[in-house]
């Protein structure tokens, strides 16, 4: 790598290609080391420790036994299974349902107020989660929710969605596909743009269905933009926190509780800090197969464009 | 072609679309001219008399104002910061790729793919040893350190962008570089960077967990006053919440609206181009 | 009265005489006039000007009341002291106002100079040494060493370890759980008659009839005022995963049926808090939800306000702490506050023996010396009878026993007279440093089972009582390592 650190002389450096690509990098780096680098490696540190802030004592070695732990701890494998799920089914909705409803909004040009049509639609993507977990907390209360006062309307008798182990994750899931639906909406708009015009204006004469459509057209030409919107959604969908936090506390029991939450409790509820600094290793372990799976995906992209 | 009558019935249906993902936030919207009873009252009310009153008292409380001003001062400086920083740095990768810009720029990204609770355990840590805690430098910079991936993956993309044929001009002309990065590159990735501006500030804007954790009395936001005010006296505050939270809305809102052009941009980390 | 300038600073006539009139003005609300006369000279902050920061609960009335009477404090201080003060507050719901003190004292920061602690919290504060301990200055401020109403208040605001006689806590606001009945209710022509015809029995009318109430004849109570076609149910009691709101009310229908959670000399939890007697109390707690809103398995201590508050509920089991709430201008005249039921014992008597709420103040233990002096004067201040009284008028719960045997305090407020009744019939869960980490996993289990997530309370409390073992086995606590038996235990 060339001179990443600019030794000296900074100004007679500028102008040499040698030392300019390192310079402009050195703000980056300054913060990746501070914040990145440091803080990787305490949590690494501490890993192997069994640590916590309550205690009042050191930090004691104790080689692997937080990993021992967390393998043998059923919880957490309950929990992580609990979000392989949330992330799949999640994902999945939103995607067949974005794609569809990207589908309808795909001859939207000449809509009346369009562009606050789509503000409206977009705009539980941009709503803080603390607000929007908080108040879906409200809209479903069996009591004085207005959901099930619609419900109780229409002849229903209304359910404690929230409450009731058997429904919450459902109602959990069902506030996340409605914040999330949007986005996969605006890929599909994005997959459909990339689509080129003589295609779509001859699926238009030869009166293609709709799942033809979503077959021929869609889905050759805009997998890739398709797929990295999945992947995006998949890693954000794993790290779902604030919105469930503050609708459930990841209750009752632990039917909502995502492995972020459980991480979440055990170090700043616990403060077990071992223990949650091992977990945290595992979790990143996984974030950074995310990235590779991401990054191959943006690089297929490349290859079948070139 | 379709009759005006199927177009008709089309732009209904989008519009009903949009309306039912809108209508649970129009519901805290409304809810926020109401009184507390009529919040609570069964079946719900949709006519009454609306009241500014929870604005009033939203307005009213003491720290509130500190709050959000808190959340303008940390989300626009630490996207400032964030933004100028991965520009110079999206430059040096994308016109010299140094040896390591694939290891380093896939690095930067696993940072954001990191569950937040596994992100600020151990920048908690760090804190805790060096006294930064609730500072505002403490805040910005680890916002900033948040945005920065974000941002020099965008930038990247859009400097990629630009021939690299203008640098040559300008080395010819005897400019520098560093009026060429400012004023020639940089007015060609402004839609780059915009995108980057606001999806960083929106980002944080809304954050909650880290500013819980490191921040604290000086440098709460508004979502951490949302998650620690829930409760009145009399119960769950939702008053407060729903004021709260449509005043909060308001420019996340406003800048879905007015910058829609770069959404698609800006929600990809700038993988996917193009508009809506 | 006579007002010395504060160690001769600067201040001329006219500022002394307008901050003596204000300084009588305030007395005459607050203080009797002899709380001044004893000004004291050469206090080492005269003069100065000090700003205090409080962490208090959020929605907590009594908790708000500590915030919202400082200003009082700052004019003694000003009078007797010659300090100025000022306050600053912070708050966080009891969910999170652990985290937010405990992650701010972890950075041996004196962001709080004085926080509003939980009961439990005090071995998890105090064992990192964040807060300071008591007994060096209680010793040398006899002010600080009150007599309390009942033993229990310094057992549980004051004490840890249990059992010992270190003291870390200053009791801020004494907190019991009281049953909260609509009286206009109860009251109605034909309910009586139409109990009586039911159950064969009478129908309790006054507080000493609920006071001689088992569960058993409460159930019955609450299963007659269920009337789901009025919209409301007879009961709301709290089942919330958050914090430790189904603790309270179950852990307290253990321990009034001979059950307990721990032995806090040995640490050990197993064989314990899985007794038979226990696993019926689960299925007990459990079994009142019939009778209650079918949202309550979501009930916390503020959405049991809202329901009983919107008239939603015969009854509601809640802390004394919040009866201003419970109890607003739209219920006055309708409500009556009385003991929660007695639970039966072999010999035929009545038992009741609830978990405690109610907080202690502690102090930071990095404060600088102002801070901490200040802090000092504070609590002196706090334990003033005036100051108590006023406490009480304002409808926080004081737990001296000068003040709560004030003639006619019972009629102070409408839950006085069953707080102090409720006192001395409550006791505390652990003090101890892993008490978060117990907690969750209790309210994990606890919530799982009444939620039907599994459907066996037995093993319910068998999971809680190996994870709470090892909790405790590996901090050194318990004696004993969790059975064979815990092996891959899971919900």
């Amino acid at each position: 790598m060339p001179a990443l650190s600019p030794a000296g002389g900074v100004a007679r450096f500028l102008g040499r290609r040698t030392v300019l690509p390192g310079l402009l990098l050195v703000p980056v780096l300054a913060f990746f080391i501070v914040w990145n680098t440091i803080p990787t490696l305490w949590l690494l540190g501490l890993s192997f420790y069994r640590f916590s802030l309550t205690s009042g004592r050191a930090p004691i070695y104790a080689g692997l036994l937080n990993f021992q732990n967390i393998l043998n701890d059923s919880g957490v494998w309950l929990d992580l299974s609990r979000t392989l799920l949330f992330v799949v089914s999640g994902v999945g909705i939103q995607t067949v349902l974005g794609m569809l409803l990207g589908l309808l909004f795909w001859n939207s040009q000449r809509l009346p107020g369009r562009r606050v049509a789509l503000t409206m639609l977009f705009a539980p993507m941009v709503l803080t989660p603390v607000a929007s977990g908080t108040f879906w907390r409200l809209i479903y209360d069996p009591t004085f929710g207005v959901l099930n006062a619609m419900l109780r309307g229409v002849g229903f008798s209304g359910a404690n969605f929230l409450g009731d182990s058997s429904t919450a994750f459902a109602a959990v899931l069902v506030v996340d596909v409605w914040m999330w639906t949007p986005f996969m909406v605006l890929m599909t708009l994005a997959a459909l743009a990339s689509v080129p015009k003589a295609e779509l204006e001859a699926a238009e004469i030869d009166q293609l269905t709709w799942m033809q459509r979503l077959r021929l057209v869609l889905l050759h030409h805009g997998k890739y933009i398709l797929m990295l919107g999945i992947l995006l959604r998949t890693i954000d969908s794993f790290k779902t926190m604030d919105l469930i936090y503050n609708m459930t506390f990841g209750g009752p029991g632990t039917t909502t509780q995502l492995v972020a939450i459980t991480l979440y409790r055990r170090a700043f509820e616990a403060f077990n800090m071992g223990w949650s600094s091992a977990l945290a290793v595992i979790l990143l372990l996984i974030s950074i197969a995310f990235t590779a799976t991401f990054i191959f995906v943006l690089h297929w992209r490349e290859k079948a464009e070139a | 072609m379709r009759t005006p009558w199927q177009e008709h019935a089309y732009h209904a249906v989008l519009w009903l679309v949009a309306l039912v993902f809108f209508a649970p936030i129009a519901w805290i919207i409304l809810s926020s001219f109401k009184t507390a009873d009529q919040i609570l009252a069964t079946p719900p009310v949709l006519l009454f008399r609306p009241t500014l009153d929870n604005y009033v008292q939203l307005f009213a409380r003491d720290s509130f104002l500190h709050q959000l001003f808190n959340s303008l001062f940390l989300s626009v400086s630490a996207v400032l910061i964030a933004v100028a920083v991965s520009f110079l740095a999206a430059f040096s990768f994308s016109r010299f790729k140094p040896a390591g810009t694939d290891f380093l720029m896939f690095l930067l990204l696993s940072i954001r793919m990191l569950p937040g609770s596994a992100a600020i355990l151990p920048v908690y840590l760090m804190y805790v040893g060096f006294g930064w805690k609730d500072t505002y430098a403490g805040m910005i910079l680890f916002y900033a350190m948040f945005s920065i991936p974000f941002s020099v993956w965008i930038l990247k993309g859009f400097i990629d962008g630009v021939s690299p044929r203008f640098d040559e001009t300008g080395r010819v002309n005897g400019a520098s570089w560093l009026r060429i990065i400012t004023r020639t590159i940089l007015p060609q990735v402004m839609p780059g960077v915009i995108a980057a501006l606001i999806f960083n500030f929106i980002f944080v804007w809304n954050e909650f967990l880290f500013n819980y954790i490191i921040g604290g009395l000086q440098t709460s936001n508004v979502p951490v006053a949302l998650s620690t005010g829930l409760y009145s006296s009399g119960g769950v505050d939702w008053t407060f919440i729903s004021a709260l939270t449509t005043v909060y809305l308001v420019p996340p809102v406003l800048v879905v609206y007015v910058f829609q052009r770069y959404l698609l941009v800006g929600m990809t980390f700038g993988t996917v181009r193009g508009e809506v | 009265m006579t007002i010395q300038p504060p160690n001769g600073a600067g201040m001329n006539r006219r500022t002394l005489l307008t901050g003596a009139a204000a300084v009588t003005a305030a007395a005459g609300l607050t203080f009797p006039r002899h709380v001044f006369s004893q000004t004291e000279k050469g206090h080492p902050l005269a003069g100065k000007s000090i700003r205090m920061a409080i962490l208090g609960i959020a929605g907590w009335l009594p908790s708000k009341l500590g915030v919202d009477m400082s200003p009082d404090f700052a004019k003694y201080a000003k009078a007797r002291y010659g300090y100025d003060v000022s306050f600053s507050f912070a708050d966080a719901p009891f969910g999170q106002l652990f985290q937010k003190a405990a992650t701010s004292l972890a950075t041996r920061s004196a962001e709080y100079n004085i926080i509003i602690s939980d009961s439990q919290w005090l071995g998890a504060l105090a064992t990192p040494k964040w807060i300071v301990p008591l007994n060096d200055i209680i010793a040398k401020n006899k002010e600080l060493d009150v007599e309390w109403y009942a033993p229990v208040v310094r057992q549980a605001y004051q004490t840890f370890p249990d059992g010992t006689a270190n003291r870390y806590g200053f009791p801020q606001e004494g907190d019991t759980f009281a049953l909260f009945i609509r009286k206009d209710l109860l009251d109605a022509p034909g309910e009586a008659e139409a109990f009586k015809a039911r159950y064969n029995m009478e129908m309790p009318k006054t507080w000493e009839d609920f006071e001689q109430l088992s569960i058993e004849d409460y159930t019955k109570l609450a299963e007659f005022f269920t009337r789901p076609d009025k919209g409301y149910h007879g009961a709301a009691m709290q089942y919330s995963r958050e914090y430790d709101f189904i603790s309270c009310p179950l852990l307290s229908f253990m321990r009034s049926q001979g059950g307990d959670v721990w032995d806090p000399k040995t640490g050990q939890v197993q064989g314990i808090i899985d007794s038979d007697s226990n696993t019926r109390a689960m299925t007990q707690y459990k079994a009142m939800l019939k009778h209650q809103p079918p949202g309550a398995i979501n009930y916390g201590i503020a959405e049991v306000i809202d329901v009983f508050t919107q008239g939603k509920a015969f009854s509601a089991w809640q802390w004394a702490a919040v009866g201003k709430a419970m109890i607003p201008a739209s219920m006055q005249g309708k409500v009556m506050v009385v003991p929660p039921p007695g639970f039966k014992q072999a010999d035929g008597t009545l038992k009741r023996d609830y978990i405690i709420g109610g907080q202690p103040w502690v102090l930071n233990a990095f404060n600088d010396d102002a801070h901490a002096r200040v802090a000092l004067d504070f609590m002196k201040w706090w334990y003033l009878p005036e100051t108590q009284m006023e406490f009480a008028k304002r409808g926080g719960n004081p737990c001296d026993k000068a003040t709560l045997s004030t003639a006619g305090f019972d009629e102070l407020q409408p839950w006085y007279r069953t707080y102090k009744y409720m006192l001395p019939r409550s006791s505390d869960f652990w003090h101890d440093a892993k008490y978060s980490e117990m907690l969750a996993v209790q309210q994990e289990a606890f919530t799982a089972y009444a939620t039907g997530q599994i459907n066996d309370p037995a093993h319910a409390l068998a999971y809680v009582a190996c994870k709470q073992q090892d909790i405790l086995f590996d901090s050194g606590t318990a004696s004993k390592q969790p059975s064979g038996a815990c092996s891959g235990i899971r919900l």
